[in-house]
């Protein structure tokens, strides 16, 4: 007993040294358990899921699986809800990592909260058609703000089935405004609407307007457009609303336009069968690839919107625009990782997962032309897109954007004058913050 | 001996007015107790906000830049803005159909109250549209009131094709559309409030009335509408105000404040000019313009129903 207790006594020590060393190690661990963690870094990036969740959840895991120190936390919003959320993290500057913008005046509006990207990182940017719509003016020798993966635009849809109901060649749709104007006589003849449309919310201005301007506008008229430098007193500028005035004189699109909105209403009319026309875009929603399922693809085609004046320099242009760019925010502390996140959205990979996913057009020269869908309306795109122009519909402020879609409503109904939205959309042109 | 024992028990009249003082000091600490957390959360949520938003009122802001002191600059713009005169002009116009919203949930609540044919239908149902989300009111009338919708169908079957007009186009018929559709949408809450008013009028007094030969009319305004006075101010002071405040889902379902200008109303315009143009300035300034229009409104109302009460206290 007394040899065990003095050999306890003799270990004595070695508890003493090891209270103190087992509380340490106590202590530590919280922090040593982190110590690996911290070797993930984890990036916020807020979106409103161009493309569809199913695309967005395999980019996601082809980028983490690429990129396995880095983590993506998504904050998805839908987009007629985007600014109300982004607004804030603006104003406070805090917030994602990693944030979506329309290319062009809204991102450029928005330049104070994004980073200018780095040479390394814009060397993503030389895979795709273009990415000028991140950079400011659309000048990729100024400061660029972010990385495109999507190629956005306008193009009309046609129903071969109404087509050929109204006596109409379904593979030889109108060129023209005269042969438009005839189809639809044609197609209202059959009961049928002949273009199906929606005034409300910004879908004018993006969808309607540009192919109309594309007529009386050069580039350097659309430039002036983006600088606030091109009034709309201006004669072009009178002639694009008067061309638009004389859609609805015409009776082209259903009477219901002025208070319905071009999603999903003016688009549903359309994919119903009921309309021979529709004008929206390449990629996303109500696309070749909604169309093509709702109505078979064997009866859907798309043209350019038909000239108004032939031999313009834009006519037969197509009205591009990156769809979406993706830039870092100002605020973030783990940049290096929303750089990587950035380039991977910009590079082949995320653009075969676009194209196969979400039936999307990327802007990636290297995308796998084998993945492209069997469609012949998608042929018919990728044909159009071969000439691109400026999109002008991007380039109107949110006032001028208001005022385009109000006044068209009350000129279609017969409660104000070209002169009058002329005027107010001039007024609209002084308000807005970012052109004066 | 009694006296002796008794006289250390009684207080002193100085003593009772300390117990007094005493009680009233501890009913008015406790009273404070139980006001505070309303008041506290009253400057937090409703008068905090209030301030800054008038403060913000007085900067102009342009876009995310960093915003300027501009005195009342977003005032006058406002006052410029042919938009803002058309949503208070068409504030005024839903402010005319205040009668409607005050009247029709009495009369409706009435016949509940007094047990009219169907009144056990209408009881289990009168409150159900309120219980929809006013933004699932909105996309579902937007389905009703489409020009090929149920409502117009109807009418065509019923021989009434004339009256199937495109309903959210007209100017008129726009704003008319989204005042029935904000009447459907809320006038549950209406008829459950005088409900609840109802049930107090003594039953005597009920049953009087109906001996002595009185009507349906006559019971409402002889007997319902005096008697619950107070219920009936409550519900007008809330309707003054919701009807301009309620209306944001259903334009942003229905119209997005269109044709034009014809259902734009200040709220809305607050939105737009805030979240579409980025104008936070002249967002805010509309926005105090709204909170003023609708405290003149409702303190009108307020305080004749204050000097009805008084005049049927006297």
């Amino acid at each position: 007993m007394r040899e065990q207790s003095k050999r306890f006594q003799n270990h004595r020590w070695l508890l003493r040294a090891a209270g103190p060393a087992v509380l340490v190690a106590a202590l530590m661990a919280p922090f040593s358990v982190p110590a690996v963690a911290q070797e993930v870094t984890t990036i916020r990036v807020l979106n409103w899921q161009p493309g569809g969740a199913e695309y967005w959840t395999a980019l996601v895991a082809a980028f983490e699986a690429a990129n396995p120190a880095i983590k993506v936390e998504l904050e998805t919003v839908p987009f007629d809800r985007y600014p109300e959320v982004q607004g804030p993290y603006i104003t406070t500057k805090s917030g994602p990592d990693v944030m979506e913008n329309n290319a062009g005046l809204e991102l450029f509006d928005r330049r104070s909260a994004y980073v200018e990207l780095p040479a390394e990182v814009l060397e993503a940017g030389q895979e795709l058609l273009t990415y000028s719509g991140g950079c400011l003016n659309f000048d990729t020798a100024q400061p660029c703000y972010g990385l495109p993966f999507g190629y956005q635009g306008n193009v009309m849809y046609y129903n071969k089935k109404v087509l050929a109901a109204a006596g109409l060649d379904p593979e030889n749709p109108p060129k023209t405004w005269d042969e438009m104007d005839a189809a639809c006589t044609a197609v209202k003849a059959i009961g049928k609407t002949c273009l199906a449309l929606g005034m409300t919310g910004v879908f004018p201005t993006y969808w309607n307007f540009p192919e109309v301007a594309r007529n009386f506008l050069t580039e350097d008229d659309m430039r002036a457009v983006l600088a606030g430098d091109m009034p709309w007193t201006d004669p072009k500028m009178i002639s694009i609303l008067e061309a638009m005035a004389s859609i609805g004189e015409r009776g082209w699109f259903n009477s219901s336009a002025p208070s319905i909105s071009m999603l999903p209403d003016g688009a549903d009319i359309f994919q119903s069968g009921n309309a021979a026309f529709a004008s929206t875009i390449i990629a996303d929603a109500v696309n070749w690839a909604a169309f093509g399922a709702a109505l078979g693809d064997e009866n859907v085609g798309a043209m350019r919107w038909p000239s108004i004046v032939p031999d313009a320099p834009l006519a037969k242009k197509f009205s591009g625009i990156e769809s979406s760019v993706f830039g870092v925010s100002k605020w973030s502390t783990k940049q290096e990782a929303a750089f990587e996140f950035v380039k991977f959205v910009a590079g082949a990979e995320n653009a075969n997962l676009l194209t196969t996913i979400a039936g999307g057009i990327s802007l990636n020269k290297n995308v796998d032309p084998n993945l492209l869908p069997k469609s012949q309306a998608l042929s018919q795109i990728l044909e159009i897109i071969k000439f691109p122009t400026l999109h002008v519909g991007v380039l109107l402020s949110g006032q001028e954007a208001d005022a385009l879609a109000r006044g068209w409503q009350e000129v279609t109904l017969g409660r104000l004058s070209v002169a009058d939205w002329a005027a107010r959309m001039q007024t609209a042109l002084e308000a807005s913050p970012s052109k004066s | 001996m009694t006296s002796k024992v008794d006289a250390p028990l009684k207080s002193s009249p100085s003593d009772q007015r300390g117990w007094r003082r005493f009680a009233l000091r501890g009913d008015v600490i406790l009273g404070l107790v139980l006001v505070l957390p309303g008041v506290v959360l009253a400057i937090l949520f409703k008068l905090v906000p209030l301030l800054r938003a008038a403060w913000l009122s007085l900067f102009e802001t342009r876009g995310f830049e960093e915003p300027a002191f501009a005195w009342f600059a977003n005032y006058e713009s406002m006052l410029r803005d042919p938009t803002f005169i058309a949503a208070f002009r068409n504030a005024l116009l839903i402010f005319a159909t205040l009668p409607i919203w005050i009247f029709v949930p009495l009369i409706l609540a009435l016949l509940i109250f007094q047990r009219s044919p169907g009144w056990k239908v209408f009881r289990a149902v009168y409150f159900l549209p309120y219980m929809i989300a006013p933004i699932v009111v909105g996309i579902m009338f937007r389905q009703i009131l489409a020009p090929d919708g149920p409502l117009n169908a109807f009418l065509r079957m019923a021989g009434m094709a004339p009256l199937a007009i495109e309903w959210l186009n007209g100017a008129d018929s726009a704003l008319l559309s989204l005042v029935a559709v904000a009447f459907w949408s809320f006038f549950g809450l209406g008829v459950l409030t005088y409900l609840s008013g109802l049930a107090t009028l003594p039953e005597e007094v009920v049953e009087a009335a109906r001996l002595d030969g009185a009507g349906f009319w006559r019971l409402m305004i002889d007997i319902a509408i005096p008697l619950i006075r107070p219920v009936l101010g409550y519900w007008t002071v809330l309707c003054t105000s919701g009807m301009l405040i309620w209306m944001f889902p259903l334009i942003y379902a229905l119209t997005r404040g269109g044709p034009g200008s014809s259902t734009m109303l200040p709220e809305y315009l607050v939105f737009t000019t805030t979240f579409e143009f980025l104008n936070r300035g002249k967002g805010a300034a509309i926005g105090m313009a709204l909170f003023v229009f609708v405290a003149i409104v409702s303190a009108f109302v307020v305080r004749r129903m204050y000097m009805e009460g008084k005049g049927a206290a006297q």
